[in-house]
């Protein structure tokens, strides 16, 4: 880190990125979330999840969602999805209200969710086949699916037979099979090692450039959110509200080389503002006054290199 | 060979390993059976007459203690009379290896004494029957109810507190009204064998069922499957391998409760059989008819676990 | 679905019509096993008697009869009331045999009457004949049940607690009573029901019902036990029949032949004679009246019994003519 080197602002664009946000605000809303609460019953009384939530994203658009933890960026996308009801406010999908999970909102999950007991190709049919698409007709869009992902070798292999990065690969390919308005990524990349990790960021981008999708997509990487993202959303916790909706400055396409451009250290010295000075004002006093115990030295050492 | 060590926890065997161990878990019991069976001077708390001499209340080839059996030997001795003579012998209880194993092989072999009584493999074949029905029956109204109660809390709560309560009750005690509802023949026998299947079955397949992870049928909605498929298409083929390994155990159970059936009603089958000799203190007949359980049950559960590869490739925990 | 379940079995075993052949139970014990004779010749067939003889174990019999399944079943004058004292009323048509010293009391070596139990333990399976047999024998020896202690065993299981040494003597019947002594070397039985003949008849049983629908064919049936006993009584016939009830039993005739011997199989003629009215053990009357007071003392079950209901001597009587 090199902090006599001064940053532009975030909030500075060039010219092709600020054409580009304005191409993208012109296109129709895809989601649009209106003063979404989600209010838990626990216990020791209520636990206020969500407060106030009031986004869009745009047809075609990468909205990441970073957060610390415990700012509800999981509650908030599995209301997207329909798994969890809010207690107040509103989710539109092109306008209609979402009651319940629905295959217009296609999920990739940070746990691995391939059924084990379907090959790779059944896993992709699933949702086809569930929506009444016959068997010939499912079989044959899942193998073009597999070949969008380059797992078309892997069609009848079984989910234990592939690594993660390869599994959740599969996941992304059955999610979009159902030409999904919009695809809904719960930390997919949360259990991958680094460098598959790296491979799936840029595999899913070549993925979102070739179709129509609209992708949101939580983390708590803010490199991954900057990478990807078109815009980031920012949340801050107890309860989760939305802080700020940045507008990444980094211009497309975008490559590995990026993240040591000036654009993406800003906004991540932007993120890394938000979201840690707010984590530090919670926690921050607590790690202070914590004195370590006086560990007995269990183990004789004479090169005290420490 | 390479050196590994065998005894770090959870270490997993090679495959030959695990034969050659497997072959001895039988091979050490047969050994301490042999020895106790074989070498005198191991256990023989008893002498078996081959002379009775001058002791008007023994008789060749009866069996008793050692200590009287001695005071026999040294009264005939001093009142100048024939002494007893006899050699170690263990209880009639535990038969040597070899009195089992032909028993075993006349078992077999012998047809039955009268016409109207069935040969061993027939009454193998009956118990084999009673055994089957009870557990299918159980299982056809058992796997589905448990896999509802697994899948629906209404349905878990309407049935479960019921059939806990139920299981505790001992279904031999149902001997009796069985044959009053269901008659002499076996009707009863395989209604002791459902009862003592079902109400265990119901609780363990709902609770097999209910440990499947739920991000699997989230996954299935968010994929737009409706409640019905969610049933069929995800939860059923989600714990299929866990529920046949649940029915294996579940059979195992079954067999134990023959024992009770074939004593309801008109007696047969295979335990009838044991209880009989029993009965009269045929103990290598005994032996040789559990012996032959045990071979039928361990040879079934292997070939259901050889199925289950087949049925359920995917499945990893199957071994 | 424990409905459908019994529905279903039901139908498998419908329950007997007046033309389906007569359902009786027997089960292992020497009078009865002897049945097996008149199944193996066909005699039954040849006598135009149609009979389905079922083999159960003993209270398996009573049972299944108790619950509507049988029309006829072997048990004893005492268990035939014990049954009724429970609501099932039946009536005793033919009296198989009694225990001629096939019900013991065996006391361990060294004890050789029951005088010598005095104070002592004894196992016994309480309510059950040979707890009859034991107050019979103490009060010829003038005791009463105060002057032993009573252990309550079941039958099968006396020759276990007979060697265990617990016990001084156990009561059983064979073949409980024979492995015991076998088991106990030099345990020797101090009192048997040859002491006391009439004390246990064997009985065949049967339904009022079937009673009153099949009489002719019980008849022609108590024809054929007096057959089967001539065969079996028979020097020269006997190998055959013991043959024939060993194999029911899985043991070899020369393992057979002692229980044959503690039990008096009865020909018409001879059973005939039980059946008229008398007090005391030498009328199958006066040994049920003496069972009834047992069972009633004991609380096998709690109204006297009207004995008489229970015996109709007039089939043996027919079947004589």
């Amino acid at each position: 880190m090199n902090p006599e080197k001064a940053l532009p602002s975030y909030l500075d664009q060039s010219d092709a990125v600020r054409e580009r946000f304005e191409r993208l605000k012109e296109r129709p809303k895809i989601l649009e979330v209106k003063g979404l609460d989600k209010v838990f019953e626990t216990p020791k009384g209520e636990t206020v999840a969500l407060k106030d939530i009031h986004f869009d994203t745009h047809r075609r658009e990468f909205l990441c969602v970073v957060g610390p933890s415990g700012c509800g960026k999981s509650t908030l996308i599995r209301i997207l999805a329909g798994l969890d009801a809010q207690t107040g406010g509103e989710v539109l999908l092109e306008g209609k209200p979402v009651r319940g999970p629905g295959k217009d909102r296609g999920m990739v999950f940070q746990g691995y969710t391939l059924f084990p007991w379907l090959s790779v190709k059944r896993n992709v049919m699933f949702g086809l086949t569930v929506n009444g698409m016959g068997f010939q007709e499912a079989e044959r869009q899942a193998l073009q699916w597999l070949a969008l992902i380059g797992l078309e070798k892997f069609a009848d292999a079984y989910p234990h037979q592939l690594s993660g990065g390869m599994k959740q690969r599969v996941a992304i390919a059955r999610a979009l099979a159902n030409q999904p308005r919009i695809l809904l990524m719960d930390e997919p990349f949360g259990a991958l090692d680094a460098q598959t990790r790296a491979r799936m960021q840029a595999h899913l981008l070549e993925i979102w450039r070739k179709i129509d999708i609209t992708i949101v997509f939580i983390t708590h990487d803010l490199d991954e959110a900057i990478y990807l993202a078109d815009r980031v959303l920012v949340l801050k916790a107890h309860p989760g509200e939305v802080q700020e909706l940045i507008e990444v400055p980094v211009p497309h396409p975008r490559k590995m080389e990026q993240f040591i451009s000036d654009e993406f250290l800003a906004t991540k010295a932007r993120l890394e503002e938000l979201i840690y000075a707010h984590e530090e004002k919670e926690e921050g006093e607590s790690e202070e006054e914590y004195d370590y115990p006086d560990m007995p030295r269990l183990v004789e050492v004479d090169d005290s290199v420490d | 060979m390479s050196r590994t060590n065998w005894f770090s926890v959870q270490t997993e065997l090679s495959s030959q390993a695990k034969t050659v161990l497997g072959v001895f878990s039988f091979i050490l019991p047969i050994l301490v059976w042999s020895i106790v069976s074989y070498v005198p001077v191991v256990w023989h708390p008893l002498v078996q007459i081959t002379d009775p001499g001058s002791v008007s209340y023994l008789q060749v080839d009866m069996r008793m203690p050692r200590g009287p059996f001695e005071d026999a030997v040294a009264e005939a001795q001093a009142e100048g009379q024939a002494p007893p003579e006899g050699f170690p012998a263990n209880p009639v209880y535990l038969p040597a290896p070899h009195e089992v194993a032909e028993a075993l092989y006349t078992a077999f072999v012998t047809p039955p004494p009268s016409k109207d009584m069935p040969w061993l493999h027939q009454s193998l074949w009956h118990s084999i029957q009673v055994i089957f029905w009870g557990f299918f029956l159980s299982s056809a109204i058992g796997v589905p109810l448990g896999v509802l109660c697994g899948a629906y809390a209404p349905i878990s709560r309407l049935t479960e507190p019921f059939v806990e309560f139920f299981r505790y009750l001992p279904a031999p005690a149902f001997g009796a009204l069985a044959v009053a509802i269901l008659g002499i023949y076996d009707g009863p026998k395989i209604a002791i064998i459902f009862i003592g299947t079902f109400f265990q079955q119901v609780l363990i397949i709902a609770n097999t069922t209910r440990k499947l992870d739920g991000a699997l049928a989230e996954a299935a909605l968010t994929l737009g499957a409706g409640n019905l498929q969610l049933l069929t298409r995800v939860v059923v083929p989600g714990v299929l391998p866990d529920l046949y390994r649940d029915l294996r155990i579940l059979l195992g159970w079954a067999w134990t409760y023959l024992i009770v059936a074939e004593l309801i009603g008109t007696t047969s089958g295979i335990t009838w059989f044991i209880t009989q000799q029993a009965r009269y203190q045929h103990f290598e007949n005994v032996y040789a008819a559990i012996i032959i359980i045990g071979i039928i049950g361990l040879g079934t559960d292997l070939v259901l676990g050889m199925l289950a590869r087949r049925f359920f490739p995917w499945d990893r925990n199957g071994k | 679905m424990a409905l459908g379940l019994a529905m279903s079995a039901i139908m498998l075993a419908a329950p007997a019509r007046a033309e389906a052949p007569l359902k009786i139970g027997y089960s292992d014990w020497p009078g009865w096993v002897a049945w097996q004779v008149a199944i193996d010749k066909g005699w039954l067939k040849e006598a135009g008697v149609a009979a389905d003889f079922q083999w159960f174990d003993y209270v398996a019999s009573m049972d299944a009869f108790a619950a509507g399944k049988l029309d006829a079943v072997s048990v004893t004058n005492g268990d035939a009331l014990v049954m009724g004292g429970s609501g099932t009323k039946s009536i005793m048509i033919l009296v198989n045999d009694y225990s001629n010293g096939n019900d013991m009391i065996i006391a361990k070596p060294g004890i050789k009457s029951l005088a010598e139990l005095k104070g002592k333990k004894i196992g016994v399976e309480m309510g059950f004949v040979d707890h009859l047999l034991l107050l019979n024998g103490l009060e010829k020896a003038d005791m009463t049940e105060s002057d032993v202690e009573l252990v309550n065993v079941a039958t099968n299981n006396t020759p276990q607690v007979l060697a265990s040494g617990d016990v001084d003597a156990v009561g059983a019947w064979q073949p409980s009573s024979g492995q015991a002594m076998k088991l106990v070397p030099g345990a020797r039985p101090i009192y048997t029901s040859a002491d006391e003949p009439g004390l246990i008849y064997d009985t065949l049983t049967v339904t009022p019902t079937s009673l009153a629908n099949r009489r002719d064919e019980y008849v022609k049936l108590i024809k054929v036990w007096d057959k089967v006993v001539k065969y079996i009584n028979d020097p020269e016939t006997q190998p055959d029949a013991l043959k024939i009830m060993s194999a029911r039993v899985g043991l070899t005739p020369a393992q057979y032949k002692p229980l044959l011997n503690g039990t008096k199989l009865l020909t018409l003629e001879e059973s005939s004679k039980f059946l008229e009215k008398g007090d005391g053990f030498s009328s199958l009357y006066g040994s049920s009246q003496i069972s009834d007071d047992f069972n009633v003392k004991y609380k096998v079950y709690a109204d006297p019994q009207d004995v008489d209901s229970y015996i109709d001597p007039s089939l043996e009587a027919d079947a004589l003519k």
